[in-house]
């Protein structure tokens, strides 16, 4: 009895610090964001908010997969180029940022095409933040409670006969 | 560590599924009835510890913690790891659903394989625990590394090139990893004991 106390305590010593520091730490997760704006197609590249995504290749394609423009980011995970010409179809912008780790944006013809408001470029930064969002302790929190509930389940699978 | 959606090839990600239902096979099989709440709660931890990024220098790396899943589950941190990694690919976008064997093979199997090298050191003293925990931590994440430049290789990419980068890349996670390892290990050791496996005579 004694000895699972023990245990108790010291698993809640070795978990609260890193249940505390999970909402503070970042993703692990690449994320390529772009948006239109005067000719030029804008790129934020990152791990995560603050983890910029640096000197990572940007692949420009067409619907058919051609590669149509290809450039790198910069010291802070941005890039932007001019639309490339004779587009007649959507671009799907593809980061690679080594290691197994690989994100993508598609811009529609439409949006090629429109010229965006100061609210739509407000609109797409929120969308920006909102994928950059860290992971909240209500997520991390659901996710330890489902690997107990499938404990639960595989316990009564192999329960013994009484 | 997590191989993100859409870089691997179609047999690689094939590969890796049959491997990894085979292994969550046979690891379910060989959980036993009083471990499963070891396997829950090491699952938790394991899904958690992506999570905690240290910082570097310049750079931040994340704690896996698959080697100290392995050396206490042994194949049961199969089915584990399993469940953590589809938690973490559904809830925080890590990895992914269609790499999610593939990234089970990269980060359970070496953990399994140092919990086979490693068992004949547990529990005999507090110092050889620890090293045991240390070289798992360590080993399991060299070996992942190799099998992350392997699944890359067999997508016709330079094996050499990106296994030496991914190395050197987690050299401080393989470092890290061993000396929390080596640790937890040292610390359930005292207060614990009875989930430290101990190879059977």
């Amino acid at each position: 009895m004694k000895i699972q106390k023990f245990w108790f305590i010291g698993f809640m010593i070795i978990f609260s610090p890193l249940l505390i520091q999970a909402n503070h730490a970042f993703a692990h997760k690449v994320i390529i964001f772009a948006w239109v704006e005067k000719d030029m197609i804008y790129t934020q590249s990152s791990f995560g908010s603050k983890r910029k995504a640096k000197n990572c290749t940007i692949t420009v394609e067409n619907e058919k997969g051609v590669v149509v423009h290809e450039g790198k980011t910069d010291q802070e995970g941005n890039y932007s180029f001019k639309i490339p010409k004779k587009i007649d179809s959507d671009l799907i912008l593809n980061l690679s940022a080594g290691s197994g780790h690989k994100a993508k944006w598609k811009i529609s013809m439409d949006e090629l095409a429109a010229n965006p408001s100061e609210q739509d470029i407000l609109n797409a930064m929120k969308k920006k933040d909102e994928l950059e969002k860290k992971p909240s302790i209500l997520k991390i929190i659901t996710g330890i409670a489902i690997i107990f509930c499938l404990a639960l389940g595989i316990k009564f699978l192999k329960r013994k006969p009484s | 560590m997590h191989i993100s959606e859409g870089v691997l090839s179609g047999p690689v990600l094939a590969t890796g599924a049959v491997f990894a239902i085979a292994g969550t096979h046979i690891g379910l099989k060989k959980i036993e009835y009083d471990h499963i709440v070891h396997v829950s709660i090491l699952a938790s931890a394991f899904f958690v510890a992506s999570l905690i990024h240290v910082n570097i220098g310049p750079a931040s790396v994340h704690l896996i913690l698959n080697g100290v899943v392995g050396l206490l589950l042994g194949f049961a941190a199969i089915p584990a790891i399993l469940t953590a990694l589809l938690l973490q690919a559904v809830f925080f976008q890590f990895g992914g659903i269609t790499t999610l064997g593939v990234n089970v093979v990269v980060m359970a199997f070496p953990a399994v394989l140092a919990h086979y090298m490693f068992l004949p050191m547990l529990g005999k003293s507090s110092t050889l625990t620890f090293t045991a925990g240390f070289l798992a931590g360590l080993l399991s994440i060299l070996f992942s590394s190799i099998l992350l430049g392997m699944a890359l290789w067999f997508t016709n990419q330079n094996f050499f090139e990106i296994s030496i980068t991914i190395i050197a890349a987690y050299m401080p996670v393989m470092i890290i990893e061993g000396i929390v390892t080596g640790f937890c290990l040292a610390f359930l050791l005292k207060v614990y004991p009875e989930i430290i496996p101990v190879k059977k005579k």
